[in-house]
């Protein structure tokens, strides 16, 4: 691989006198193409954080230029500036030599600029190929989206980039890995002239690395610009024209990459002689602490042997996903292990959850800080003594007094850089939020200390200082155990390292003959020396004098990579064949949620006619159910597209009984008026009532459940105050207002018929048009959504606009239907809305529900309410069955996702 | 850029405190019938159960989650209590039927949240339905009248010598107990903890399965206790008590200043909010407006407030942010001379 790259890098001769400061760069390069994208003199400023100051650089058409630096340089500033996330405080780019202003990402998208996010920002309730078209689908005829050329053109994308998959799957299914091909799928597809990677391969396998690399040369030839944002030196210098280095939110040089090296690289980067980082004491080590046999969890790790000694400090090096994380899991009792044994201080524990943990001396600071280790809205104090508060208590209350006994020792100790111990922890950097979670876990007194990648996103100084930390812990006797990416820490804190591999420990160090070579072959496997000692790489923060000392493990690029999942899972490259097109639909088609529900309809259905003959030889009653379905699956329509961008909508009952009211009332005083007056006044008096509900939902940000429960009240209110008590009868209205909805064109009352033009055009919408994909988008995910340019305050206006809208005009239907309207119509309606809504499998979370399953869920619960009344079983007993029937259905949809995760589980 | 979270709370604590006072104070200028023994015993007599119910829903509210059975358990308790009481139960009998129905709805509601981890919202749905149901069920559409004359006169009468009515008595001596649990001692902190970063908490050995499960189990319980008072208060158990007293329910807690994205929310703000919603139906019953009306006025009030309060922190923060960021870019542009010399 290294050779085709690197034999075409010579093709771009170029920019070659780019070894000049940046500042001086842009005079000398008048006389070149122009630039596709151009940064010029970039600021950008959160609160009191410079994120980037200053930056100007080049990116010009068939080049790849990589952007390197340490965390927290400013790459992914830059790479949302430009990606028109951001918009700079100071400075201007200029795309295609044209000064512009990106407003959204969708602007950036329309001038050429694809990104392909360092998270993938997909949205897993929409297939493959929704996603590589999301914000730039097909459209065919009508302007309606062509799903069938999005499946092939996307099936294309993907099998170049040699991900096996039918295009129609879900991304929910798909591994991690797969999602990023899809991602990079969805900026080829974009047709960018701008492509910007945010460390594309941070979870690809080697395979997948070198099909994006012939990908990304293919892409030089036809002149597309590259920007490579990465942390893996050797790749940036097999795939890289040029290198802009970035240090602390400035640019630092740009270099063409035939002519550094990745040490200068490094120097570069880190741009400082680092002092000793890890000072050590002279520390006895004591008897074995924690003992770990034949430790195993099925898929994750196996048969692991662990010691750690009082005041050891044992390193676990390895890739991510080798196991490391998995191991402290099942020690800290966060999962269970298959089989293997616990040992603490010589006694067995099987700790069954972090409490239990806890209460045996184990302590777990996690690698994910924010996540899992501060609360952000609390104060310093709140979060460090979380795990101890019962110990603060005196007569059950807690004592600021005792609480500060507990932490404030540790945390004069750890240097702690703060105004007072109610500042919410939010606020500091997080290296001194790391020292709050350090004091937190020294307040449980522990035996047992694990550090999973303890200086992670800290800087250099914070580092410095939590090593000391460290240091002086095991001083005193503490067992460490520490899981960390950064070689140089290991090798500098660490008395013993082991090396995991595919959920083994393969190697085992000790201090004195510990090399990042050695430890970095053992973590990926490779037997032979690939690279030598010049050809070195770079962990997340390089600390260390001499940078030729470095290679990382995940370097070591050449033979063996990241495979995020152990052994025994197989290579994407194989199950190619298992997954044939024909057997995939099939699949789905029972997979899917419909399928199921009338399975289930039927399970009813069949034994009530066959005991009732009546149930479905009764005309009138299938009359009935099939009115009751229109009327209520229009209210439902609207309910689905509310809950498709995860909120919900309680006032639609309100909204039928006022707008009922409303177009009855008018009838009423207007009986010459003619029918479609009082249809459209209740339709555009719902229309309004949803408008209110979206307007304040989307833009005033409160939550719609207070919103719609608030609607809920003043609809009825407003309702009840206009009726003021009376009824609109049948002989207060016109009879043609009585007539339009009791004909019965062909047999079949003209309800259905409009009902089914309803679902038919809410279906087509939500399946054919952008929109319609959009508010999927919105609900599955929000923050993707809007990275992709989709409006979801819009969204979410446009589907309460269109609750409201449904509602109304069922309003309009139900005022003609029913003989008597007053202030209590459809009262409490909105619960058997969201039943059949729910029921029909439309999710809570957003983005996954149809217009058919919400039609067959409000089918269902009507059969099931008219098989009752058939049964003779009192009306009012009819919610019990309501209730059980969506706790039944939630409950069958979490059995069958449990089931699909253990199934993909094993299949992946 | 930091309004903290203590003081963002006060104020709006300070606000509803100050809106409940006023309304007070013109509610007894402007109207002679307001400030009497009778009206007062009436409005805080209206609110009884609401305010039981008010109290788990708030420490349910700030784990994340939701009951919106409560009404349902309320009125299955009343059922089965009314039932125990017309098979010639003795009323202690009958108030434990009560409890054990409630306790049980709640583990229910528990089982299916905190146990499966179904979300709270669709759960609760359902068994506001499948309670509400079962009450029917149970009892059929006739209500139980022959209540005993100590439960009636529980409902209707005032503490002698005072106007309190005896029936918010349960919440009087439930109130305090659970404002102090959420401020003041252990098991609130991890409540806050769990609504404000779940993770965390279960990593820093917050069980919060056992919480939730409790926190759904004790709303059933107190429900249960709502129940009762509603025997009492309408002198008959019947189906449909306490139906529809959610929406109040909720909307107090909310009003009270609890996010309905969790961790955020105290018990005072909360009691407040109740004093307010009491206050307001008070005026608006003694100006003859319908339920409803109230309910519309219910219903503006908390919409009004919570986007009011939204407008307000977002355009303090991001004057407060814009303030800062020109203050950093000042200071950025005058020492722009050192990281450009630095590499070797």
């Amino acid at each position: 691989m290294t050779e085709a790259v690197k034999a075409r890098a010579t093709a771009i001769a170029e920019p070659a006198r780019s070894t000049a400061p940046d500042s001086e760069s842009g005079a000398e390069r008048v006389h070149e193409p122009t630039p596709a994208v151009e940064l010029v003199g970039i600021s950008k400023i959160f609160g009191s954080t410079v994120a980037a100051k200053d930056v100007s650089f080049e990116l010009f058409p068939g080049e790849v230029l990589a952007l390197v630096g340490e965390n927290g340089a400013g790459k992914s500033t830059l790479v949302k500036t430009v990606g028109g996330v951001y918009r700079p405080d100071e400075g201007f780019l200029r795309v295609a030599g044209e000064k512009v202003e990106l407003h959204s990402p969708l602007d950036a998208q329309h001038r050429g600029i694809a990104v392909v996010h360092q998270h993938p920002g997909l949205f897993p309730d929409l297939s493959i190929a929704e996603n590589v078209f999301a914000g730039q689908p097909i459209r065919g005829a009508a302007g309606l989206l062509d799903h069938g050329k999005m499946r092939a053109d996307a099936q294309k994308w993907i099998d170049m980039l040699g991900l096996h998959r039918d295009a129609a799957t879900l991304v929910s299914s798909l591994r991690t890995s797969e999602q990023q091909m899809v991602e990079i799928a969805r900026a080829l597809a974009a047709d960018a002239k701008v492509l910007i990677l945010d460390e594309p391969t941070a979870a690809l396998t080697i395979g997948e690395v070198e099909k994006l690399f012939t990908v990304i040369d293919d892409l030089r030839t036809r002149g597309v610009a590259m920007m490579f944002v990465g942390h893996r030196l050797e790749e940036i210098f097999a795939v890289s024209d040029r290198i802009a280095i970035l240090r602390d939110g400035r640019m630092i040089d740009t270099r063409v990459t035939s002519q550094t090296d990745q040490a200068e690289t490094v120097k570069l980067m880190v741009g400082r002689e680092l002092g000793d980082l890890y000072p050590r004491h002279n520390v006895t080590i004591g008897d074995p602490v924690l003992t770990v046999s034949d430790l195993s969890v099925t898929g994750s790790f196996h048969d692991v042997q662990l010691t750690v000694r009082a005041g050891e400090v044992v390193g676990l090096a390895g890739l991510v996903g080798s196991g490391r994380t998995e191991i402290a899991r099942v020690i800290f009792g966060i999962d269970k292990p298959s089989t293997g044994s616990l040992n603490l201080d010589g006694n067995p524990i099987r700790p069954r959850s972090a409490a239990d943990a806890m209460a045996h001396g184990i302590a777990y600071v996690s690698e994910d800080r924010r996540g899992q280790s501060v609360i952000e809205d609390f104060s310093i104090l709140d979060n460090a003594t979380l795990p101890v508060i019962s110990q603060a208590t005196k007569l059950g209350m807690i004592r600021r007094r005792l609480e500060l006994a507990l932490v404030s020792e540790s945390l004069e100790r750890m240097k702690l850089k703060f105004a007072r111990f109610d500042q919410p922890i939010g606020t500091l950097s997080g290296g001194n939020q790391q020292k709050v979670v350090l004091a937190k876990w020294l307040a449980t007194n522990p035996r047992l200390l694990i550090l999973d990648e303890p200086t992670q996103g800290i800087d250099i100084q914070a580092k410095a200082e939590v090593h000391r930390i460290i240091s002086e812990l095991a001083a005193q006797g503490l067992a460490i155990l520490m899981i960390s990416s950064d070689m140089p820490e290991l090798i500098g804190a660490c008395d013993r390292i082991m090396v995991m591999r595919h959920g083994e420990i393969v190697a085992e160090f000790d201090r004195g003959n510990a090399t990042q070579y050695e430890i970095g072959l053992a973590a990926t496997g490779v037997t032979a020396p690939v690279a030598d000692q010049d050809d070195v790489g770079l962990a997340e923060a390089p600390a260390g004098g001499s940078a030729d000392a470095l290679v990382h493990a995940d370097t070591a690029l050449n033979t063996a990579t990241a495979t995020p999942h152990p052994p025994s899972t197989a290579p994407p490259e194989k199950p190619a064949e298992a997954t044939r097109p024909q057997r995939e639909w099939l699949k789905r088609l029972v997979g899917r949620r419909e399928t199921g529900l009338l399975a289930a309809l039927l399970v009813i259905i069949v034994p009530l006619s066959i005991l009732n003959p009546r149930f479905l030889s009764s005309a009138n009653l299938v009359d009935l159910m099939l009115v009751e379905t229109s009327l209520i699956g229009i209210v439902a329509i609207g309910e689905l597209m509310v809950m498709l961008t995860r909120q919900i909508d309680l006032s639609v009952g309100s909204i039928i009984g006022l707008t009922g009211y409303i177009a009855a009332s008018t009838m009423a005083a207007h009986p010459d008026l003619p029918v479609i007056v009082g249809v459209v006044t209740a339709t555009g008096v719902g229309l309004l009532c949803g408008l209110i509900n979206g307007v304040i939902v989307a833009y005033g940000r409160v939550p719609s459940i207070v919103v719609t429960l608030g609607t809920l009240a003043i609809y009825r209110g407003v309702d009840s105050i206009l009726s003021a008590g009376k009824q609109v009868g049948s002989a207060d209205v016109p009879d043609s207002w009585l007539a339009w909805t009791a004909a019965k064109p062909l047999g079949v009352s003209i309800l259905v018929w409009i009902a089914a033009v309803i679902f038919i055009v809410a279906g087509g919408f939500l399946w054919k048009t952008s929109r319609g994909r959009e508010i999927y988008a919105t609900g599955s995910n929000p923050d993707g959504a809007k990275l992709i340019g989709i409006p979801a305050p819009r969204r979410v206006l446009l589907a309460f606009c269109a609750s409201g809208l449904l509602a109304g005009f069922a309003g309009a239907l139900w005022a003609s239907h029913y003989t008597i309207v007053d202030g209590q119509l459809a009262l409490g309606i909105e619960l058997t809305v969201i039943a059949a809504v729910v029921v029909g499998g439309v999710s809570m979370r957003g983005g996954s529900g149809t217009v058919l399953g919400a039609l067959i869920g409000t089918f269902a619960l009507l059969v099931i309410k008219n098989a009752l009344a058939l049964a003779k079983v009192d009306a009012q007993y009819l919610q019990a069955f309501y209730g059980a029937a969506i706790l039944l259905a939630i409950t069958v949809d979490l059995v069958v996702a449990r089931r699909a995760r253990r199934t993909g589980k094993v299949l992946a | 850029m930091i309004t903290t979270l203590r003081s963002r709370l006060g104020s709006w604590e300070t606000i509803l405190a100050i809106l409940t006072i006023v309304l007070l104070v013109v509610a007894a200028t402007g109207n002679d019938n307001f400030w009497t023994a009778f009206n007062i015993q009436a409005s805080v007599s209206t609110m009884a159960e609401k305010a039981l119910m008010v109290l788990p829903l708030a420490l349910l509210i700030i784990v994340r989650e939701i009951d919106i059975s409560v009404a349902s358990m309320a009125g299955l308790s009343a059922v089965t209590a009314g039932i125990a009481l017309d098979q010639g139960g003795s009323i202690p009998a009958a108030i434990g039927v009560a409890l054990i129905t409630g306790l049980v709805c709640g583990a229910i509601n528990g089982f299916f949240v905190a146990i499966l981890g179904l979300p709270s919202l669709v759960v609760t749905l359902g068994t506001l339905a499948l309670y509400r149901g079962m009450g029917y069920v149970l009892l059929g559409g006739t209500p139980i009248s022959n209540i005993p004359a100590e439960l009636i006169s529980f409902g209707n009468d005032a503490v002698p010598g005072t106007f309190i009515p005896w029936d918010i008595l349960p919440f009087l001596l439930l109130a305090p107990f659970f404002a102090i649990a959420l401020q003041r001692m252990a098991i609130g902190r991890r409540i806050y903890a769990l609504g404000a970063g779940p993770e965390t908490a279960s990593y820093s050995g917050v069980n919060g399965i056992r919480i939730k499960f409790v926190l759904f189990v004790i709303t059933g319980v107190v429900c249960s206790i709502a129940g009762i008072v509603n025997i009492g208060k309408n002198s008959s158990a019947a189906p449909n008590a306490a139906f529809g007293f959610e929406l109040d329910a909720i909307t107090v807690v909310f009003l009270g200043g609890v996010s309905s994205l969790g961790g955020r929310g105290r018990m005072t703000g909360v009691y407040w909010a109740l004093l307010l919603i009491m206050t307001l139906r008070s005026i608006l019953q003694l100006q003859g407006a319908g339920g409803y009306t109230q309910n519309t006025a219910v219903g503006l009030l908390l919409i009004g407030s919570l986007l009011l309060t939204n407008i307000v922190t977002q355009a303090s923060r991001s004057l407060v942010m814009r303030r800062a960021k020109s203050a950093r870019l000042k200071e950025t542009n005058s020492d722009n001379s050192t990281p450009q010399s630095s590499p070797t």
